[in-house]
């Protein structure tokens, strides 16, 4: 039987977010590089991730009700 | 003016300055856009009460943000205590697979694949999140905060910010998947 960490892209499936994180040790980094450059299977994924991350931070953003803004301004303390 | 209104007033305008980042995620903190107003108001109500107690060249909006989560958590907002452990069965690469699965073209781009998933998608699965992952997500990938802003921001360990924010994102994603398989 085979352990998943023995699958090297199971072991790179892993270290995705630390490794978009920036998180991973210098060791660890070459590892998954090394891993991704030969394999596009995993390549891809890792694009993907980077590519969602982005499109859920732009689908995220939502303008606020110019009246909110006028109402905060009126909590100020008057001069 | 006395020197304090003026350190007073400067402190107001720096803080509304701030005012559409702090919605935006107050916004993926509560359930709606009423919740959301409501907690933005108590928010910098409480912060032009306490202004003095902020620290001139800190980070404010961090410090605002630190307002909020409390506000959000004193609302009683959260039932549930202590988040779920149990392990996820999907990986990381669940959500491109499941993506990738039904399109004909038998090697897509990436493109092609994140074009399976609308904005409004996007938005209801965030919501799907529980409180305590969604908290530390919506700080870090949305908000831009740092780990270790996030840890002071919710007062939790940073390893509790890491691992909650890697299943956060893991979970976010498991509701990407079921959102395209139901509306298929």
């Amino acid at each position: 039987m085979t352990l998943p960490i023995d699958d090297p892209c199971a072991k790179c499936e892993q270290m995705l977010q630390p490794f978009l994180d920036r998180e991973l040790t210098q060791a660890e980094r070459f590892e998954a590089e090394r891993h991704l450059d030969g394999c596009a299977y995993c390549r891809k994924r890792y694009r993907f991730e980077e590519k969602l991350r982005m499109f859920v931070r732009m689908a995220a953003v939502e303008q606020m009700d110019p009246k909110l803004k006028v109402k905060l301004a009126a909590l100020r303390t008057p001069l | 003016m006395a020197e304090g209104a003026r350190d007073r007033v400067r402190f107001e305008e720096e803080a509304l300055a701030l005012a559409d980042q702090v919605y935006s995620v107050a916004r993926h903190l509560s359930g709606s856009k009423e919740e959301a107003e409501d907690l933005v108001q108590e928010t910098f109500a409480r912060a032009f009460r306490s202004w003095r107690s902020y620290t001139p060249g800190t980070n404010l909006r961090a410090w605002l943000m630190r307002i909020m989560t409390n506000l959000n958590i004193d609302r009683g907002r959260r039932k549930q205590r202590s988040p779920d452990t149990q392990p996820l069965e999907e990986g990381d690469y669940y959500l491109y697979n499941r993506l990738s699965d039904s399109i004909s073209d038998e090697n897509p781009q990436e493109d092609q694949v994140l074009r399976r998933l609308s904005q409004n998608d996007a938005v209801k699965a965030l919501a799907q999140v529980p409180h305590d992952f969604r908290d530390v997500v919506v700080l870090v990938d949305l908000g831009d905060f740092s780990y270790q802003d996030a840890a002071q921001i919710l007062d939790i360990p940073i390893g509790t910010v890491m691992s909650r924010l890697h299943r956060g994102r893991r979970i976010l994603k498991q509701e990407l998947a079921d959102s395209v398989v139901e509306s298929a």
